[in-house]
């Protein structure tokens, strides 16, 4: 167990009176996440590579009927928690957050522009970047070149669903990207509609991890589509995911009201 | 050169417009011969997959036809249109599809002349764009 390691079991075993831990450790040189209970050893952990583990909190959530779970997160791992209590995935009684503050390099990768978690237990908060290069490009160029970019993009997409099963938000149980309606069975590159769905499907609900972009094999710039509808979701119904009261605008009527049994509906 | 002749899809509501279009029908109203109706039971149970598909298929333009807000059939269907097809065409707009090729319209069943008016403005404004480009995009 390295200092960081026994920092992160005080923190949540001591402090937060947590049953479970879940972290990342290093293990001869490959960084993975990992599970602890109280008592276990943690190992070398590591906390200098992004990932969503709130994906793989929704993955063993089921399997574990009490306990209270410590989760590492930065501050998209906790938007995502929001997100995913606010719909009912998770009990928010029996999650604590570690906070991490994201070094420099990772907002300047993420073009993030709210990296500082609500309470930082780890690291040293440092200031978000705004802008976002390729998205100001695409918005200053005509259509018919924005949609040659995206076309020379998307022809390199091989349907691996990498961006889906990383996804943090992505939680529905059929998801309508495996429909064979929607998407071909046979057929690569899915086409222009693929992503299209997905980027309408998650406008309500993106936290900007940036983690369908890290996981993609051809390094089609996802994190920039996502970032362009969030935008578009703002213009519309002044509306940003990431907390946990507001209701996602799609899940609303015109006067405000929520729908029938909708809460939990994604 | 022959004259482009656009296809569009019309997604029409069951208990209003498929009924206007009706009306306009039995009226004997002309209008252009390029819309496909779709009825469906309610205009929110038009995914923006469909037209998403369908546009990236190469369909030219995309119409939605709902009753009036306040008149839905289940109370607050159009409700949900009204707010899922603006994101939609933002989305479209994102990337490089021009955004009117998909347009939300309400038409009630006592409106067969608002049908061919917004059938006859539609095409119009699809003729003036052109064919759709993804039309020529092989995946």
């Amino acid at each position: 167990m390295n200092e960081l390691g026994k920092k992160l079991c005080d923190i949540a075993f001591d402090k937060q009176k947590a049953d479970y831990l879940l972290a990342m450790r290093e293990e001869s040189g490959n960084v993975a996440p990992v599970f602890i209970s109280k008592g276990e050893d943690i190992g070398e952990a590591n906390i200098d590579y992004p990932y969503q583990l709130v994906t793989i909190l929704s993955r063993i959530y089921p399997w574990l009927n009490k306990g209270k779970i410590a989760i590492v997160a930065r501050r998209c791992d906790e938007k995502a928690l929001n997100e995913t209590i606010k719909r009912g995935l998770f009990d928010g009684n029996r999650i604590a957050v570690i906070g991490l503050a994201c070094s420099k390099e990772q907002i300047k990768k993420c073009r993030c522009n709210d990296p500082v978690p609500t309470k930082v237990d780890i690291g040293e908060p440092n200031n978000g970047v705004n802008t976002d290069e390729l998205m100001n490009k695409l918005q200053r160029i005509s259509p018919e070149e924005r949609m040659d970019f995206w076309v020379r993009q998307f022809k390199k997409c091989n349907k691996c669903f990498a961006c889906t099963t990383n996804c943090p938000v992505c939680f529905c149980e059929d998801c309508v990207l495996e429909e064979r309606t929607f998407v071909a069975e046979k057929g690569i590159p899915p086409g222009l509609s693929f992503h299209m769905i997905r980027t309408f499907h998650l406008a309500d609900k993106c936290i900007e991890c940036g983690e369908c972009e890290r996981s993609c094999p051809v390094d089609i710039p996802l994190l920039t589509l996502r970032k362009m509808a969030l935008k578009d979701i703002k213009d519309l119904y002044n509306f940003k995911p990431g907390d946990r009261e507001t209701a996602s605008p799609m899940l609303t009527t015109l006067e405000g009201e929520l729908l029938e049994d909708d809460t939990h509906v994604c | 050169m022959s004259e482009f002749n656009p296809t569009i899809l019309a997604f029409c509501c069951n208990w209003c417009s498929y009924a206007g279009a009706d009306l306009a029908g039995v009226s004997r109203l002309q209008m252009p011969p390029n819309v496909h109706v779709i009825r469906v039971m309610c205009s929110a149970a038009v995914k923006p997959e469909y037209v998403f598909k369908a546009l990236s298929q190469g369909i030219d333009g995309v119409l939605v036809l709902g009753c009036h807000i306040g008149d839905c059939h289940y109370m607050t269907g159009n409700h949900r249109t009204a707010k899922r097809f603006p994101l939609a065409q933002k989305i479209l707009n994102d990337v490089g599809i021009d955004e009117t090729r998909l347009k939300l319209d309400w038409v009630s069943a006592a409106e067969g002349e608002k049908f061919q008016q917004v059938i006859t403005e539609f095409v119009g404004v699809i003729k003036k764009l052109g064919p759709n480009p993804l039309r020529e995009v092989k995946f």
